[in-house]
């Protein structure tokens, strides 16, 4: 390990700040995946291993994941949603590998909705 | 970078390894990759997190939820519920005692709720192993800022404007005794750090140095640099074999980083530190006894002055701060003083860490703003008095401390206010008792501890701790004389009047309060034979009474003696000959028919004592 | 032991067999070698051997496995390592093994001579009482303490650290130790004595195979020890600081592990147990000797049938 200055200091913050973004709160966005039963049939797990990839290659701190059970709409499964803070919550439906990376570059990213896999707008935060 | 979308605090401190820690990880790592979720979720071991008597403990982050009694055969459930389906496992929540809900968020469990984390700003929340995680959590900052822009000075004016009091017990201001120090001229200077923390009772100190190793070393460099030493020690006891451990990789990996040894962040400053293990000496908890065990001798006190400030270890100008001070160090020097003194009062500045213990519901590592009510902590973080029993007394201070009775349990936890009822502060362990201790074995306890430690050195310490013990010892024996109680408060006096050091200036408070609150049971000891606790085991007789009794055959199966007889739903009855009075059958009653009387009483005592429990009946009705 | 000692040289390699060979038959001594651990055992459950030399790092079965086999089915041959990296670690092992010294790789024939001869000497033993006190301090802890004493003779105020490692290798320490540090470290034996008596870390006794520290704490105190104390003092009858018979256990309480939340607390070794009762001690110490599982299982039996009364 080489001998640190102070810059080396704020530079191995930078480094871990995603790990703690996790432990310490104060992400912008954070993504539910649902992981009922039907959710996990339906294909949620690639989904969500599709997410996780993206945030890495995006190498961004303040995006978290996280699992809830069932969301009540076994049909429309896998289901995810999406909560920017400060704007309503917006949840997409049937999704797949190719949908769930679009969302993440165009909403997640960049803040747009994408309307054409959007089940609801407005639904409860989770914040 | 490797991402997770989950992390797991498991707690690795002593009381949560004792408890199944290892396993637990084993378990929990092969059910992760059992359902392909190694790459999501990371399990990170942390320090202790102070909730020990619900160990194994760890909480998930970013979900911020509490799990307690986490054991290997929950485990694939857990994670099934929790990693998989996303449904918090409500089986292994935290519980309020009295109440059957369940809480899932860390942040609103009683015992969390009410605390101020400073000085375990990152209890729970790094892995003490990895010192980048103590780095991204401004770890190292305030030495950067100490080393780079602050002059001695300017450190000392902050630590003495923040009021910071040294932690160990004595409550010496440190911005004073660094002063001190940094006025002396001298070649070497040492900076050390009291890890020896001997009250039996207390673990703050251990804690902090399992669980956040660096923020003590970080603490000792701005201090190094604020009296001008370049050497430091930290003396820490054997019987702490993890945190030694920890401290001394923690040590490794700022000495490679370049956080410690020479040129410190290409400063100029140097500073080398090393750790010195003890080996067993309450007396060593004094400074000048320290530096003297630090010298490889034995550790007796010397008389001061000449202070450590000036002639220290090896004679040179020496700082001895205790752990939990350094931790506080270095938020002071980011924040500044104003942050610091924020909280607690006036004159006791800041937050402190207890060790909170004993017959509470919630056991563990408190930390609170100084000045909050005795009553808070207890009741409100230490969740009450366990099995519904009634409180009696909490013991504050260790063997140097006191005893303090409901009647103060609003007394604010500062020093001068806890001094006032004959206990200290002291280093910070809070034993807490109920009705079923008895308080001359408590004294007699402490004065069993303090006879065996003390060094030997001064007369009234050495021979009047014995002379104390013999006397509590003839009491709680039944050989107790009536002018007992005055030659115990005048022979505690002179002993605190003529020691030369805090072991023996402190030793006869345990004996001195409990006479000044708990009078009576004394009395009742000597004039009465009668140790109302049932602990002393010469004072008491153990006597079922016949109209509580439901014959439910409870005492009578855990007797270890054979001494209980009976018919199934009639009442039993206690041979007294047999009786070893050792109290097992009182706890397995559920019913409370089992009285605690006088030695030796018979038929006629028990009736008339029943009678009397009667009218107390109706008269608390 | 009948006539000249016969020794079994252990090694993977044949040229340490052969020079070993002829360096000891050239003094005297019976010599057969074997090539591997699995070798050694066959040997040894044929013959009858003196003293086995032996390699640690060997294929298949290694030399920590073939000592660990030889205490247990040939308790009376004495063992000598030869390596060739004595890493502390693996010494400190075989030590706790019981090995009697050890050669290191390449040597020279007077220094294996000379630890022949020593080993033979041990082997022997001499009066009874001579042999008690060497029984407990063989030359190769002997070698280990000089190196500690060797390693911090330099640094002022070392005595501490010194009698903290001397008590990890021989496990206590009695007046042959002391004097050896009193010299090694230029101190008056009086004063090494002064502070191995005032820290409460140091025992002049032995311990036991298993060191059972009971927590005298005030949360333990409160949450009642002392019972726990008490079974255990009338289960092994010994008192706190004492060794049984056996040598299997010893007692000892300390002051406060600083693990209160577990109250009450007792170790046995490196092991931390917590919220024990005078039951569950027994249930323990039954784990470590089989000895104590009768009484612990005639407690438990108790109990069952108190539950289902």
């Amino acid at each position: 390990m080489p001998r640190l200055t102070i810059a080396d200091l704020q530079k191995i913050k930078d480094q871990h700040k995603a790990e703690f973004t996790l432990r310490e709160g104060g992400y912008r966005a954070k993504v539910t995946v649902h992981m009922g039963t039907c959710g996990i049939a339906a294909g949620a797990r690639g989904v969500m291993t599709a997410l996780m990839d993206e945030i890495s290659k995006a190498n961004v701190t303040d995006v978290i994941v996280t699992t809830s059970g069932c969301a009540g709409l076994c049909a429309k499964e896998p289901l995810a949603t999406v909560e920017i803070m400060n704007q309503p919550p917006v949840k997409y439906c049937d999704l797949n590998d190719e949908k769930i990376r679009e969302i993440f570059k165009e909403h997640i990213m960049g803040g747009k909705p994408v309307e054409k896999y959007a089940l609801v707008v407005g639904s409860e935060t989770t914040y | 970078m490797e991402k997770f979308r989950a992390n797991v605090m498991l707690c690795a401190g002593t009381g949560c390894v004792a408890s199944g820690t290892g396993k637990v990880r084993e378990a929990l790592q092969a059910e992760l990759v059992k359902r392909g979720l190694q790459d999501e979720i990371k399990i990170v071991l942390t320090g202790c997190n102070g909730y020990c008597a619900e160990g194994p403990v760890l909480s998930v982050f970013p979900d911020e939820i509490f799990y307690q009694k986490v054991t290997v055969e929950e485990v694939p459930k857990l994670v099934e519920e929790h990693f998989l389906k996303g449904r918090p496992y409500e089986k292994l929540m935290f519980r309020e005692p009295e109440k059957k809900t369940a809480i899932p968020l860390m942040k609103d469990i009683p015992f969390f709720k009410h605390q101020v984390l400073r000085v375990l700003r990152n209890k729970g929340l790094i892995d003490p192993e990895k010192i980048e995680e103590y780095i991204v959590r401004d770890g190292y900052q305030a030495m950067a800022k100490a080393l780079t822009q602050m002059t001695q000075q300017d450190i000392i004016k902050v630590v003495k404007d923040s009021g910071l009091r040294g932690r160990g017990g004595a409550g010496f201001p440190t911005g004073l005794k660094w002063e001190f120090a940094s006025k002396v001229q001298s070649d070497i200077k040492y900076m050390l750090c009291n890890g020896d923390e001997g009250d039996p009772g207390a673990f703050m100190d251990r804690s902090v140095m399992e669980a956040d190793p660096h923020s003590v070393i970080e603490g000792m460099i701005i201090g190094a640099k604020a009296i001008g030493a370049h050497h430091g020690f930290i003396y820490v006891r054997a019987e702490y074999p993890l945190a030694v451990k920890r401290l001394q990789l923690a040590i490794n990996q700022a000495t490679e980083m370049g956080l410690l040894g020479k040129n410190i962040l290409d400063t100029g400053f140097d500073f080398h530190l090393e750790i010195y293990l003890g080996a067993g000496a309450f007396v060593c908890g004094e400074e000048t006894a320290l530096m003297r065990s630090l010298e490889g001798k034995r550790g007796m006190p010397r008389p001061r002055p000449p202070f450590p400030a000036h002639k220290g270890l090896w004679d040179k100008p020496s700082v001895l701060n205790n752990v939990e001070t350094l931790a506080q160090i270095a938020p002071i020097i980011l924040h500044g003083s104003e942050w610091y003194r924020s909280l607690g009062t006036e004159k006791s500045s800041g937050t402190k860490v207890f060790a909170l213990t004993g017959a509470v519901n919630n056991v563990g590592l408190v930390e609170v703003p100084m000045g909050i009510p005795l009553r808070t902590i207890i009741y409100d973080i230490g969740g009450g008095i366990r099995k519904g029993r009634k409180y009696k007394a909490v013991q504050l201070g260790g063997p140097s401390g006191g005893c303090i009775p409901e009647h103060l349990l609003d007394t604010p936890v500062t020093y001068e206010d806890i001094v006032a009822t004959g206990a200290i502060v002291g280093s910070g362990g809070m034993v807490v008792m109920d009705d079923n201790t008895c308080m001359v074995g408590t004294a007699r306890f402490f004065l069993e501890f303090t006879a065996d430690e003390s060094c030997g050195k001064c007369t009234p310490c050495r021979v009047g701790t014995k002379i104390l013990l013999d006397m509590l010892t003839d009491i709680t024996e039944g050989k107790g004389k009536e002018e007992d109680i005055e030659t115990l408060q005048d022979l505690g006096r002179d002993i605190i009047a003529s020691s030369l050091c805090g072991l023996g200036q402190t030793a006869p408070n345990p004996v001195l309060t409990t006479i000044r609150y708990f009078k009576e049971e004394y009395e009742s000891h000597i004039r009465d034979k009668w140790c109302k606790a049932g602990v002393c085991r010469k004072l008491t007789t153990f006597w079922i009474d016949e109209k509580m009794c439901k014959g439910c055959g409870a005492c009578l199966r855990a007797c270890p003696s054979k001494a209980i007889i009976g018919e199934k739903k009639k009442p039993h009855k206690i041979i007294q000959e047999v009786c070893v009075h050792c109290r097992t059958c009182y706890e397995a009653c559920k019913f409370k028919s089992i009285d605690i009387l006088p030695a030796g009483a018979d038929e006629n005592t028990a009736a008339a004592f029943a009678a009397g429990k009667g009218t107390k009946e109706k008269g608390d009705a | 032991m009948l006539g000249e000692p016969k020794i079994l040289v252990v090694d993977d390699e044949l040229v340490v067999i052969k020079s070993a060979e002829r360096v000891l038959k050239s003094e005297g001594y019976q010599v057969e070698g074997a090539l591997g651990g699995r070798e050694a055992i066959m040997k040894l459950g044929q013959d009858n051997f003196d003293l086995v030399f032996t390699d640690l790092k060997m294929p298949e079965v290694d030399g920590i496995t073939l000592i660990r086999w030889i205490k247990k089915t040939k308790p009376s041959v004495g063992i000598v390592i030869i390596t060739g990296y004595p890493s502390q670690d693996t010494i400190k092992e075989a030590l706790e093994l019981g090995i009697i010294d050890y050669v290191p790789k390449p040597f020279t024939p007077s220094v294996l001579l000379d630890v022949t001869e020593r080993a033979v000497e041990w082997i022997k033993g001499k009066a009874p009482e001579e042999k008690k006190v060497q029984e407990e301090f063989p030359p190769a802890m002997e070698a280990e303490l000089e190196r500690v004493i060797r390693e911090f003779r330099q640094k002022p105020g070392s005595l501490i650290p010194v009698l903290q490692r001397a008590q990890e290798i021989v496990g206590y320490l009695p007046p042959i130790v002391q004097k050896k540090i009193s010299q090694g470290l230029n101190i008056p034996v009086a004063e090494v004595h002064s502070v191995v008596s005032f820290y409460s870390f140091f025992t002049m006794k032995p311990r036991g195979d298993h060191n059972i520290r009971v927590c005298l704490g005030t949360a333990c105190y409160v949450k009642g020890i002392e019972g726990v104390v008490s079974k255990i003092r009338d289960t092994l009858k010994i008192d706190v600081g004492e060794t049984t018979e056996n040598r299997k256990f010893s007692l000892e309480g300390v002051r406060c592990l600083g693990a209160c939340g577990l109250a009450p607390v007792m170790v046995i070794d490196q092991e931390t147990f917590g919220a024990m009762t005078p039951k569950k001690a027994l249930e323990i110490i039954g784990r470590y000797d089989a000895a104590y599982v009768s009484s612990a299982s005639a407690e438990q039996a108790g109990e069952l049938a108190e539950k289902e009364g």
